[in-house]
């Protein structure tokens, strides 16, 4: 019974890599250790959304109890959503807590991460700062997803703008990550982001 | 029969690295018959009131771990150990792996075929010595009962285990029930 979890990803692991999102390179599932407790998973940003053309990584660690309990998922690739911590890649989605099924599989985590980029929910939010500018600017937030799917998803969208707003903040000593969380969280206001930065 | 087909099964499946190749074709065919959590072939199946397939000692274990929200692990309808249906296969009566660990398995609801007035017969009568129809339809089901002595009828579980001895002990508490009931209509 202890070894359920192993033999039960061995499983989805062969069913996952013969299914048809893998032929269409939607989703993608690796083994980094032998004992099947850690995998890489790799789902593509979805069309017609700002993280489309971007390729995001997914830490899954899969708990002994799996799946009786949902396997542990966070964003390895930073993205700008509102229910993915932009600091930490943790996500706030109800399969992976409480309404996680036993019979729910890695195929299934992935797609359904695939469909939160697709469908995000703002009133749930795992990032507050994301997902007020959804709410309230929502032209600025696909701007800033999609420069961010850009920038760490190699997304094909060029935001120059954005891009001479981070390089001024190099300019003055800030590490551009740093750079690009504050004006980000500033609608790109530069002098706003300069001022949090250096209060 | 039976049987081979499982060790088939169980080859193909239980530790697929040894040869994947020839037997997929078997497995697709039998994907059918896989708990829907282990994805293994079940083994002691249930099936839910929803029509999805398990072993016993794994949704057992799914329903131990959420006390509070028992549904089905599929397509979340409400479900209950109390509601699943066990399946007997052919090969199923030498299963090899109790697990002692889990309780056993949910007895079938098995009901009387229907005696006397019709004899062509309507195949399952409500009629039962089992609690959960007994009740309502009691005085018939005494009624029938009595017209059974003598009768051989199958048994629903083996002599000697657990489930039979609870059987008879529900019969017989029936059976007072029954003469307690008959003697309140007569005074009455
Ligand atoms: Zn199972
Ligand atoms: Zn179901």
């Amino acid at each position: 019974m202890a070894n359920i979890a192993a033999q039960r990803i061995k499983r989805e692991f062969k069913e996952v890599i013969k299914s048809e999102e893998v032929a269409k390179c939607a989703i993608k599932v690796e083994l980094l250790n032998d004992s099947y407790t850690e995998l890489k998973g790799e789902i593509a940003g979805p069309p017609d959304t700002p993280y489309e053309g971007g390729n995001f990584v997914l830490e899954i660690r899969v708990p002994e109890t799996y799946p009786f309990n949902p396997p542990k998922v966070r964003f390895i690739t930073k993205i700008w959503h509102p229910n993915i911590s932009s600091v930490t890649g943790a996500i706030c989605l109800d399969i992976l807590k409480d309404q996680w099924a036993a019979a729910m599989t890695l195929r299934t985590v992935l797609l359904s991460l695939q469909a939160l980029l697709s469908a995000a929910e703002p009133d749930d939010p795992q990032d507050a700062v994301v997902a007020r500018q959804y709410k309230e600017n929502l032209e600025m937030f696909k701007l800033t997803a999609k420069h961010w799917t850009n920038a760490y998803a190699g997304g094909p969208f060029v935001n120059t703008d954005c891009d001479e707003k981070i390089k001024r903040l190099i300019d003055m000593g800030i590490e551009e990550h740093q750079a690009r969380v504050a004006l980000s969280s500033y609608n790109w206001d530069l002098e706003r982001a300069t001022e949090q930065l250096f209060s | 029969m039976a049987s081979s087909t499982e060790e088939t099964i169980k080859d193909s499946t239980g530790d697929g690295a040894q040869n994947p190749e020839t037997k997929e074709d078997e497995k697709k065919d039998d994907s059918m018959f896989e708990c829907n959590i282990c994805l293994d072939t079940a083994r002691d199946a249930v099936v839910s009131m929803c029509g999805h397939l398990f072993c016993w000692p794994c949704l057992h274990q799914w329903l131990e771990t959420r006390p509070n929200r028992q549904v089905c692990p599929v397509c979340k309808a409400a479900i209950s150990k109390e509601k699943v249906v066990p399946l007997y296969g052919r090969g199923s009566t030498k299963q090899e792996d109790p697990r002692e660990k889990v309780p056993p398995r949910p007895a079938g609801q098995r009901t009387e075929p229907e005696p006397g007035t019709n004899f062509s017969g309507f195949g399952f009568g409500d009629n039962s010595f089992h609690m959960s129809f007994g009740i309502g339809a009691f005085p018939f089901g005494f009624f029938t009962s009595t017209f059974n002595i003598g009768e051989p009828r199958p048994h629903a579980a083996p002599h000697g285990t657990q489930q039979h001895m609870e059987e008879q002990f529900l019969s017989k508490i029936f059976l007072w029930l029954a003469i307690l009931f008959l003697t309140w209509l007569l005074m009455a």
